[in-house]
């Protein structure tokens, strides 16, 4: 057996992306056939439903065999590129397709070889996979002609942006500008040591519900910036004439209340009346959904904002109003026909994440630790392996979001292809990430069958930070290609991470308590201290106090958007 | 039972099992630990597979094996009727 050539791969940048040179064989084979060798075995491409891997076949139902030692069944076959035969490769023990290599003639180099089940390319003479842009070029093209696709356009893209124009102030805007402010340190030194825009909102009759979700849209930063930067008047706002309500100017008056420095706590009860007109159904004493209430505050804005504009777009693109250009995203959900291969691509809006807390995440093969949760030895900022330790976390349930689900035999999806109902496997993925992101954990389990509700308290882990990238649409159909030419995700130096996947967290809403008589409490994290929002009282508590506490609602921001104060507060 | 087809199938079923427990990641996982501790230029296929391949084999849980090992017996069963 040839002895192990350990050669280094450079990698040259080409658009960013990280691409390895190819092994002197490859190069070698390159000059050898011409510009583009690798379009021959394009017809043998076949690419196998459902999971859509593509493998090497003369005629599809060929069953290939080592040509030295007639094997069919060992887990490697590879092909020679040259002459097509096929041979065998189970290191340490034998290798044919290694002896293989070593038949050079002058006409070609037997040295490339391509693995028949994954389609795949191999050096014999390296012994290591190599990659070849043509070749994954190829497979990328057999791929896309064998599934009809039938996603809408991509002009979700073609949004217009404005010309950076630099500004600084002349004499009369600098005058302006020291004769209208006031300066922040003084007002806040003198009112303790809360930092400013925390302030306690009573609870008018089992509305924390309501409580704890403004506090966390009070210290969402595109939002406060929004109103505390005027951009919704409640004195010049037009949908206000005559008996309609505007929930965007009730907003705006609690966002000029909730920073005003005044420290006494706040009765939000004007707001609270406009809400229960907006939603009549839910207008009641009592207690309600925290994240049935944010969704129906979202919708209220949004149908009174909207009238401002003359064109309302779509939604996806959030240019309607505040509360969609904010939390609104793209989902893009993916069926596959599982006879066919045919896959049918939808795009929704949505405004949050809906997670599903399972039990067991794929701890059945490590002993997991039954001590508490904060005394496990993981890491909890976001990596993988917390799960073996048998803890839910967010990244854990994203997975399972993100995952290929079988649909049920009782779900059986019309194929355009087949013309028939059939079985088939969906999967979602993000298509555009929302500036903020807010991720609810369903907790609350309404059985219509057995006429009961429940409350599933199993405590969740969350991280900090989170990198959403592994859950874009990229992403996901990188990993359904399989191992082609993009660059395998290194973790540090992932070229293709666009700063705008990076979150933080900034507000938890908590439950504690049972499904009718609990209690809804807020985390806030201000200048990287946290904040606990109970109605009326603001305490400053420690960071492991809101690890260990039971997340309901998680609230990330886009990292840019994100300001981690210095030690000097007033400014967040 | 290469010819009839049926590997295939149970591959595919072998596959999909993986995933749903985590097998896959949790063998990406070591495969990336091991990539890094050895430098990502000096590792070669050969040298993930046999070092990946017994810790593989140890950790398929004994539902998947039991799974799989009914099925290749119901099948045996009948194509030698």
């Amino acid at each position: 057996m040839s002895s192990k050539i350990n050669h280094h791969h450079q990698n040259d940048k080409t658009n960013g992306q990280i691409f390895p040179q190819p092994c002197p064989h490859l190069a070698d084979f390159h000059a050898r056939n011409g510009t583009k060798p690798f379009r021959a075995i394009q017809d043998c491409l076949h690419i196998k439903p459902p999971g859509g891997r593509a493998a090497i076949r003369r005629d599809s139902s060929e069953v290939p065999r080592c040509g030295v030692c007639g094997d069919s069944s060992c887990p490697r076959l590879y092909a020679c590129m040259a002459c097509a035969a096929v041979s065998c490769h189970v290191p340490p023990h034998s290798s044919h397709v290694a002896i293989h290599a070593t038949k050079t003639s002058s006409a070609c180099s037997h040295e490339i070889a391509v693995d028949v089940d994954r389609a795949e390319l191999f050096c014999c003479a390296c012994r290591d996979q190599v990659y070849d842009r043509d070749f994954d070029a190829a497979v990328v093209l057999a791929h896309t002609t064998s599934i009809i696709q039938s996603s809408k356009p991509e002009n979700l893209r073609k949004r217009r942006r404005i010309d950076y124009r630099p500004w600084s102030p002349d004499l009369r805007e600098r005058s302006l500008m020291v004769n209208n402010a006031s300066p922040i340190d003084s007002m806040s030194s003198s009112n303790g040591d809360l930092p400013r825009g925390l302030r306690g909102l009573n609870n008018l009759g089992n509305t924390c519900f309501m409580n704890s979700v403004l506090q966390a849209l009070f210290h969402t930063p595109p939002l406060r910036n929004y109103f505390l930067s005027d951009r919704h008047n409640r004195y010049y706002c037009q949908s206000k004439n005559g008996v309609r309500l505007c929930l965007a100017c009730d907003l705006d008056t609690m966002f000029s209340a909730i920073f005003c420095g005044d420290r006494m706590p706040y009765s939000p009860a004007k707001f609270l009346y406009s809400w229960w007109r907006h939603a009549s159904n839910l207008a009641s004493y009592e207690q309600q959904d925290a994240h049935e209430f944010f969704i129906s505050m979202l919708d209220g804005i949004h149908e009174k904002v909207e009238k401002d504009q003359h064109k309302p777009r779509s939604q996806g693109n959030g240019d309607c109003c505040i509360a969609h250009r904010v939390f609104s995203g793209i989902l893009r959900s993916d069926v596959m026909c599982m006879a066919c291969g045919f896959t049918s691509t939808t795009f929704d809006p949505c405004v949050d994440f809906s997670l599903d807390l399972e039990p067991n995440q794929g701890s059945s093969m490590k002993t997991s630790s039954t001590k508490t949760n904060h005394s496990c030895n993981c890491e909890a900022d976001g990596m993988n392996s917390s799960q073996n330790c048998g803890i839910s976390t967010l990244m854990g349930c994203l997975d399972r979001f993100t995952r290929p689900e079988r649909l049920g035999s009782d779900q059986k999806f019309f194929c355009q292809q087949c013309q028939v109902r059939q079985e088939s496997l969906k999967q979602m993925s993000i298509r555009k990430l929302p500036l903020v992101s807010c991720f609810h954990i369903k907790r609350f389990e309404h059985s219509s069958v057995r006429k009961m509700s429940r409350k599933v308290d199993r405590y969740l882990q969350f991280p900090l930070s989170l990198d959403m990238a592994p859950y874009l649409s990229s992403s996901i159909l990188r990993s359904r290609f399989g191992n082609r030419f993009f660059p395998f995700d290194g973790d540090e130096s992932n070229t293709l991470n666009e700063p705008s996947s990076e979150f933080e967290l900034f507000a938890v809403v908590t439950h504690t308590g049972k499904l009718d008589a609990g209690h809804y409490v807020t985390y806030l994290r201000l200048s990287n201290k946290w904040y606990k929002c109970d109605d009326a009282w603001i305490t400053e508590v420690n960071e492991n106090t809101v690890r260990a506490a039971q997340g309901y609602m998680m609230f990330y921001v886009q990292k840019m958007l994100y300001y981690k104060a210095s030690e000097k507060q007033g400014t967040s | 039972m290469i010819e009839s087809g049926e590997k295939e199938k149970l591959m595919e079923l072998l596959r999909e099992r993986l995933v749903e427990c985590g097998w896959k990641d949790e063998m990406k996982a070591l495969c990336r630990a091991y990539i890094k501790k050895k430098g990502t230029n000096n590792v070669t296929v050969d040298d993930l597979v046999h070092v990946i391949t017994p810790k593989g084999r140890a950790s398929i849980p004994d539902s998947i094996k039991t799974e799989l090992l009914l099925r290749i017996r119901a099948f045996l069963a009948s194509a030698a009727l």
